[in-house]
């Protein structure tokens, strides 16, 4: 059945029943249809920290649909009533106080939790799916709409989508089918285009949420409400006044248990190309004409589609990569990246990256765009910092003053707000200057805590809106845009690794690609 | 009686001055006015908690207070005794007292809104008025009140906590006529509320009969617009401001939302040829600062509000006849 949601704007209306007039004005005014989630993967560290408990406390907001079943399907053995217990401890540890599995609701929600022990590409596993699905819509009426969440490593989202077609799963008769794949998607250019041809193979795009859950957090989507639901920024925010922009993701702690993975990814892959891109392209879009996904997205594409990848002879001077070493912070010790579990010994794979870009159209010609993102430095910060430019003719101030430029912050992480420095006179009979930095944080002015990431997202998923969900063309673009990166990188030994002290600042060759840093 | 503002303004430059360079962010003028000293000392408490989350200045007109007890906390807390208070000078210390550029919400803890020109007033610059039509009585007549007012001023930027109380028993009802369900609307004879006041069962009926155009009929029917009859009871049981119990029936089918034994969850059942597997919901309880944030953040211009208080004003219309 077609996925009335993404063809249409408004509410889902899911089997095409009349509308119910008594949601009108209710906070879930945009009906949530009754569906089954089935997660692959459910056994991995993502399903039992992330996933599992945002799906929980929805149920407890009531933002679930009550008519609701969850299918777990992973290698790790489990029958039905262990999965249920395995649920349960992993909700005991990942839950807030307030949220700790007990009471009716629990009771409910974990007799709609099942799971199948599965090899990926063993069809009679997916068959074997199929007829849980079809037990779940009678006993719990979930009407036949299926949501498939692929949480698992990339490499065998290939294996499952092929099945999800051999056993038919990929429509329902009676409802609708939606995939939501999980980050990276692909690990360079040819093979997310592999991934996307197996996907869109079976699955139009209405139907594919790529999932980004840095999309989902709340002070990403106020990058739109600052641009675009205020009047003072728009007529500044280009380059007749902007001198830089700089975008920061930078995380004080390593790779932790992920040694495995990002050895084989690395910073610009695991960061720069999703997170990292997606907030320039937030930055730098025109205002959309709408608030539909396709009008969100659609700009995001046209601004993405603006920045020329670097040529390869230009990659060294254009971008910068390191890898830290041992260090302290927070008055700790540290290992180096090397030293780390499931790290190669001689790993060439970078932690640290960061890129210069223009944005090559009418309203950013000539402004740099500065990317960075780390592992083990000082702390951890995401930001977007816009630089204005200087003023254009001196008058005031005591000759020794440094008039700075203006600098408006977003704030993403960990603290959410924007902060502005301006030069204010300092009082007193002299003509001093000095720079004075004004602070709003969502925390304090609204002081009302927003969703998870991943809740506000799966939510989006069931409900049927795109929005925050990253459309092919854009992941191809943002592909586009690092490849020539990615293979001077791949194909150069940096004899130099380790080049930075975890704790420091990053590789001295991020300061030669850009001295102005601001420090973290 | 005239209020003088001068050592308010001393009070508040001193704090100010003291506070030094901490960063400061107002998000609102939050006026509260009160009679009951005891409902006065619970406000109190609330609005902490609610200004602690949202940085405002606010401003305490204690309704018995005398104005020797006038004085500034800090946090920019202004407390002032207005008993015997003029409405115009109430006005004019609020218009003084309140923050450029940030909303003036009032929130009004007190009776008799209906012929109290300090409400008026007060009321006129607001931009958000929160107002509790359950607090003072279990009965109606505190929103028969507010009915008339609203429709004597019908631009009011108003929120009521008793209505804001009921989302999830909206949404529990709600949830049982999604998809082809929803046509079982049009067939529903009966509707049964328990509830502990007045005034959140009577929105409860006004809220149905608001979305489904039902139109009183007597003083205990109602009709829907193909001109079926719906039958309504309300019964005052339970806790004061719960709801423990709603029960739709239509000819084929009942759907029950109704509070288990421990209070928390919404157990929601539907028998007949609907007949659905047991559903539950959190009953989530906000607290009054909970509320109170949610009228002033997302309250303003709810039309299901004021179209559910009109279809209540009807009801009880009908029944006072």
């Amino acid at each position: 059945m077609p996925d009335k949601a993404a063809v249409a704007s408004g509410p889902a209306t899911g089997d095409g029943a009349s509308v119910n007039p008594l949601r009108a004005g209710l906070a879930s005014d945009q009906i949530t249809d009754p569906c089954s989630v089935v997660f692959f993967g459910a056994s991995g560290d993502l399903f039992k920290r992330m996933l599992l408990p945002a799906i929980y406390s929805m149920r407890l907001r009531g933002t679930l649909p009550a008519d609701f079943a969850l299918v777990g399907f992973a290698r790790t053995p489990y029958s039905d009533e262990s999965f249920r217990e395995y649920c349960r401890q992993q909700l005991d540890l990942f839950m807030p106080s307030d949220g700790k599995p007990q009471g009716a609701i629990w009771e409910d929600f974990s007799k709609r939790l099942s799971y199948i022990t599965a090899d990926f590409n063993d069809p009679r596993h997916f068959i074997a799916l199929k007829e849980r699905l079809v037990q779940d819509d009678e006993q719990f009426g979930t009407a036949g709409n299926h949501l498939f969440y692929l949480a698992t490593p990339p490499s065998v989202f290939p294996d499952i989508i092929k099945h999800l077609k051999s056993s038919g799963l990929e429509k329902s008769a009676t409802g609708w089918t939606r995939v939501v794949v999980e980050k990276p998607f692909g690990t360079d250019l040819r093979s997310a285009r592999a991934l996307q041809k197996a996907i869109e193979a079976v699955f139009p795009e209405s139907q594919i949420y790529r999932i980004d859950h840095y999309l989902g957090k709340e002070p990403v989507q106020d990058i739109i409400a600052l641009r675009f639901a205020n009047t003072i920024f728009e007529p500044i925010w280009n380059r007749n006044y902007v001198q830089h922009v700089q975008i920061t993701s930078a995380e004080s702690l390593g790779v932790e248990e992920r040694g495995g993975y990002y050895d084989g990814a690395g910073a610009l892959r695991d960061m720069i190309q999703n997170h990292v891109i997606n907030l320039l392209a937030l930055v730098a879009m025109e205002a959309p004409i709408g608030s539909g996904a396709d009008d969100i997205r659609g700009e995001k594409y046209k601004v993405l589609s603006a920045i020329a990848p670097p040529a390869h002879h230009a990659v060294w001077s254009t971008s910068a990569r390191g890898q830290y070493g041992p260090g302290t912070i927070d008055g700790r010790a540290v290992k180096g990246y090397r030293q780390e579990q499931d790290v190669a010994p001689d790993s060439n794979t970078e932690t640290f990256a960061a890129a210069k870009l223009y944005v090559e159209n009418w309203r950013w010609a000539g402004v740099p765009f500065y990317l960075r993102s780390g592992k083990r430095l000082p702390r951890k910060v995401s930001e977007i910092a816009v630089t204005f430019k200087p003023i254009p003719h001196r008058f005031y101030g005591e000759s020794t003053d440094r008039i700075e430029p203006n600098v408006l912050v977003i704030k993403i992480e960990p603290d959410e707000g924007i902060s502005m420095r301006f030069e204010a006179k300092v009082p007193g009979p002299k003509e001093h200057v000095r720079s004075v930095y004004m602070d709003f944080s969502y925390g304090i002015g609204f002081g009302v805590q927003s969703p998870p990431a991943y809740e506000r997202l799966i939510g989006d998923a069931i409900v049927g809106d795109q929005t925050l969900f990253t459309r092919w063309d854009a992941v191809e673009r943002a592909w586009q845009i690092v490849t020539p990166i990615l293979e001077v990188w791949q194909n150069t030994k940096d004899f130099s690794f380790p080049n930075y002290a975890a704790g420091s600042q990053g590789p001295e060759s991020a300061f030669s690609l850009f001295p102005d840093w601001r420090h973290l | 009686m005239n209020l003088n503002l001068t050592p308010i303004f001393n009070e508040l430059n001193a704090l100010h001055r003291e506070r030094g360079c901490d960063a400061h962010v107002a998000t609102m003028t939050l006026v509260v006015f009160f009679e009951d000293q005891q409902i006065g000392k619970l406000a109190r408490d609330r609005i902490h908690r609610l200004a602690s989350k949202h940085p405002s200045r606010v401003v305490v007109l204690d309704g018995a207070g005398d104005p020797s007890l006038d004085h500034v906390e800090p946090g920019d807390w202004i407390e002032l005794g207005v008993h015997d208070g003029e409405p115009a000078t109430l006005r004019s210390a609020v218009e003084a007292l309140r923050l450029p550029d940030v909303p003036l919400d009032l929130l009004w803890i007190a009776a008799g809104i209906g012929g109290d020109q300090r409400f008026e007033m007060l009321s006129e610059h607001a931009q958000m008025i929160v107002y509790n039509s359950s607090l003072l009585d279990a009965g109606h007549d505190a929103l028969c009140e507010l009915v008339e007012y609203v429709q004597r001023h019908p631009q009011l930027p108003l929120a009521d906590i008793a209505y804001l109380r009921l989302a999830p028993w909206q949404e529990s009802v709600a949830i049982f006529f999604d998809g082809k369900d929803a046509e079982e609307l049009s067939d529903i004879r009966r509707v049964e509320i328990a509830c502990g006041s007045e005034p959140e069962a009577f929105y409860l009926l006004g809220w149905l009969a608001s979305r489904l155009a039902w139109k009183p009929l007597s003083t205990t029917s109602l009709v829907n617009r193909y001109g079926k009859r719906i039958d309504f009871e309300i019964r005052r049981e339970g806790e004061p401001r719960r709801v423990s119990c709603i029960a739709l029936s239509s000819s084929r089918s009942k759907f029950v939302a109704e509070v288990d034994t421990s209070a928390a969850t919404i157990q929601l059942s539907v028998t007949g040829s609907s007949k659905h597997p047991q559903r539950y919901r959190a009953v989530n309880n906000p607290g009054i600062a909970a509320l109170l944030e949610r009228a002033i953040l997302w309250g303003r211009n709810d039309r299901v509000f004021f179209e559910s208080l009109a279809a209540a004003g009807e009801i009880l219309a009908c029944r006072k006849d």
